[in-house]
């Protein structure tokens, strides 16, 4: 019996060497560095406790920062879902060209986010952008707009590439989803005599549920968690005051007066409770109404 | 048992391959580690990309020749400048630091204690061939330890035809002749610009630097910081002036960086002057688009200045390294190579040698005038490295409409003090 066990543990072994190596030192790592006084240089000099914890919370930019993070990750997450609902219908409904539209909208998906993001500093550009100068043409715009540079449109401009390369997968999730109604309960509402918007919502959204919960729940982490495009467009705006929580903590690491190692693990840390508490209070509550109704 | 496992579904057959993978893997690893034939552990040299095109290919043609030399293997790593400053620190913070490095700062690795001093690793010829500005700043507390590897200089451009247009004869002497400058050719119409001004975050530091300079102020007045000095908020109020009452430059300077703002816009043939340096000469000659000029900068001092940019090559004290490391720069400052590579990359040379094969060159005559006066940031001062940092993300938010010049300088010397 005792050989069994020894055979599992080497069967096991591989994934367990990959999750230690790839989620368990990283956060040891992670909570370590966090405890830790470093040099501008990166180099060690000694431990301070929660220190760094309590120098965070006393940042001046921390509140503003976590506002931008919620507008950001409430606004495209929300958004996403919705048109992606939409996407997924029209993406559902046999038409010619079908499978062409379905490939066309991987594309987002499929390019690097960087590449994406210096797409759309061109395209926001003031001077040379394709934006203005369509909004212009149509006669929509009196006078060209500085779009990353103004404080009022810089976050919008941000969440807008922000929800174009969220929609792919969103669409493609619910997509599976609805492939996986079964079609008698359609058939079963028809006979019924359930109109179309009815049928939508009694037979549709129920029935995407897990789909549509498996969609909040992985865009909410990877909204939180995106770097490139906030820090691709945001890139000339001095300050903190268009940050997310991720973007504020390289800056806080590398490229503020700031260059603290320390203090960037702390928000480190604290980030992924955020992101933990967060999905742990969707999925609390979505459950609850479940029960509920 | 198991053998009949491994024909069922052929799983077994996968954890031998993985085995193998792993074992290849640490083999590597160690491999990597492995003294080389010829001369010692191997060497890591991070080197800063200045081009795509020229970097990569001088290093590494540079580390063959070191080990067929009989010099140790080199790990070279070629890293943009976006992240090199990230990548360094996770190598020091790991306890692996580089032997060899090349950045824009010093001082804070030389504070640490992580450099060797320069007499260690140079022979007393290199060291005495470096000019006297570049041996100046890059010293701590009066040791060189920052080895100067190329230089810049900055220097006023315009662009001719919009100065023809506009019926200006010559460039601006003066910060008066300036503005008139400025306001003529932005009274051309038609989306032209003045003056771009770039004190986004990439690099307000430098723009800022020769503004200030020529407003009669400085970074320091003595060993302390005088960054919110009379004449300093003089020269920032009249920056933000030029945005916000004359109107004569692109729209949000405060937001606008130097490569894909200014530059870009002059490349464009947008801008009447802009402050660009050699490398932005050699775009603009290669795409023959803007007929330009390049003058002294427009000044209020009694003799116009110029920035100097200087980055470094640092040798870190590592067990053993002191010779492999002393062999390798030592092949760098052979007069050259040294020369070949700064002139593929359009700099200025750093070596009393270098500058006199340069001369050879006449289109460099301008900054190679420039450069034996020209000022350099205080680098050799270890809290400049967060004072750089702190103007580059501040400096701009000054001349934003409704921003304050004074307050926003008298926020940067605060923190300029009470750097450590």
């Amino acid at each position: 019996m005792k050989d069994r066990r020894w055979e599992a543990l080497v069967w096991l072994g591989p994934s367990l060497v990959l999750i230690g190596a790839v989620v368990f030192y990283p956060v040891v790592a992670l909570v370590g560095a966090s405890l830790g006084r470093y040099s501008i240089t990166g180099l060690f000099q000694g431990w301070v406790g929660a220190a760094n914890y309590a120098r965070l919370l006393a940042e001046p930019a921390l509140p503003a920062v976590l506002v931008n993070t919620l507008v950001w990750v409430a606004t495209i997450v929300s958004v996403t879902v919705g048109v992606s609902l939409a996407l997924a219908q029209l993406l559902n409904q046999p038409f010619p060209g079908r499978r062409l539209v379905r490939w066309a909208l991987i594309v987002p998906w499929a390019a690097s986010l960087i590449m994406t993001s210096k797409l759309f500093v061109w395209i926001y550009d003031y001077y040379f952008g394709v934006l203005n100068h369509a909004l212009l043409r149509l006669g929509l715009l009196a006078r060209p707009v500085d779009w990353l540079g103004d404080d009022a449109t810089v976050m919008g401009a941000m969440i807008a590439v922000g929800i174009f390369v969220s929609l792919p997968f969103t669409t493609y999730v619910l997509l599976a989803g609805l492939a996986g109604i079964p079609g008698e309960v359609y058939e079963a509402a028809r006979v019924d005599g359930a109109s179309a918007w009815r049928t939508y919502g009694s037979v549709t959204l129920p029935l995407l549920r897990p789909a549509l919960l498996v969609a909040v729940v992985l865009n909410v982490i990877y909204v939180f968690n995106s770097f490139p495009i906030v820090w691709t467009l945001n890139d000339r705006n001095p300050g903190f005051g268009h940050d997310t929580m991720i973007t504020y903590m390289y800056k806080i690491a590398f490229k503020s007066a700031l260059r603290d190692v320390g203090l960037a693990a702390a928000l480190g840390v604290v980030n992924v409770a955020l992101i933990l508490v967060a999905v742990a209070v969707y999925l609390k509550t979505v459950r609850w109404q479940e029960a509920g109704a | 048992m198991a053998v009949r496992r491994q024909k069922r579904d052929g799983t077994s057959k996968r954890w031998p391959a993985g085995l193998l993978a792993v074992v290849a893997v640490a083999a590597a690893l160690v491999g990597a580690c492995e003294r080389s034939p010829s001369g010692g552990p191997a060497i890591t040299v991070v080197i800063a990309e200045y081009s795509k095109d020229h970097t990569r290919p001088f290093w590494q043609a540079l580390a063959e020749q070191y080990t067929k030399a009989g010099g140790p293997k080199v790990d070279l790593r070629i890293v943009d400048w976006n992240s090199i400053d990230q990548q360094v620190s996770t190598m020091i913070q790991n306890n692996q630091p580089p032997d060899v490095l090349n950045l824009n700062s010093f001082s804070s690795y030389a504070r640490d204690g992580l450099l060797y001093p320069a007499d260690e690793v140079l022979s007393p010829a290199t060291k005495n061939d470096f000019l006297e500005p570049f041996v100046r700043a890059g010293q701590y507390k009066g040791t060189l330890y920052g080895l100067p590897i190329l230089s810049s200089a900055r220097a006023f451009f315009y662009n001719k035809d919009l100065f023809a247009k506009a019926g200006l004869a010559a460039p601006p002497r003066t910060w008066d002749e300036f503005v008139q400058a400025a306001k003529k050719i932005q009274a051309l119409g038609g989306g032209v610009i003045g003056y771009a001004l770039p004190l986004g975050p990439e690099e307000a530091q430098a723009e800022w630097s020769i503004w200030m300079w020529n407003g009669g102020g400085d970074w320091k007045a003595g060993d302390d910081w005088a960054i919110n000095s009379d004449a300093n908020v003089r020269t920032l109020g009249f920056l933000a002036d030029l945005a916000n009452r004359e109107k004569v430059t692109q729209v949000n300077p405060g937001k606008t960086n130097r490569t894909d703002g200014a530059f870009q816009l002059f490349k464009d043939g947008k801008v009447g002057m802009v402050i660009g340096f050699s490398p932005l000469a050699a775009q603009l000659d290669a795409e023959k688009k803007v007929n330009y000029g390049v003058a002294e900068m427009p000044t209020r001092a009694a003799k116009a200045v110029t920035l100097g940019v200087e980055d470094y090559l640092m040798a870190f004290k590592k067990k053993d390294n002191r010779e492999a490391v002393k062999k390798f720069l030592d092949l760098y400052y052979q007069p050259d190579t040294i020369t070949k590579w700064i002139t593929a990359e359009g700099f200025l040379p750093v070596t009393k040698t270098g500058l006199e094969r340069m001369r050879a060159n006449p289109k460099l005559t301008p900054y190679l005038d420039a450069l034996p006066n020209a000022r350099l940031v205080p680098t050799t001062d270890p809290a400049w490295d967060r004072v750089k940092l702190d103007v580059q993300q501040n400096l701009g938010l000054a001349v934003q409409p409704g921003g304050n010049p004074k307050q926003v300088l008298d926020q940067l010397q605060k923190n300029a003090v009470a750097a450590r």
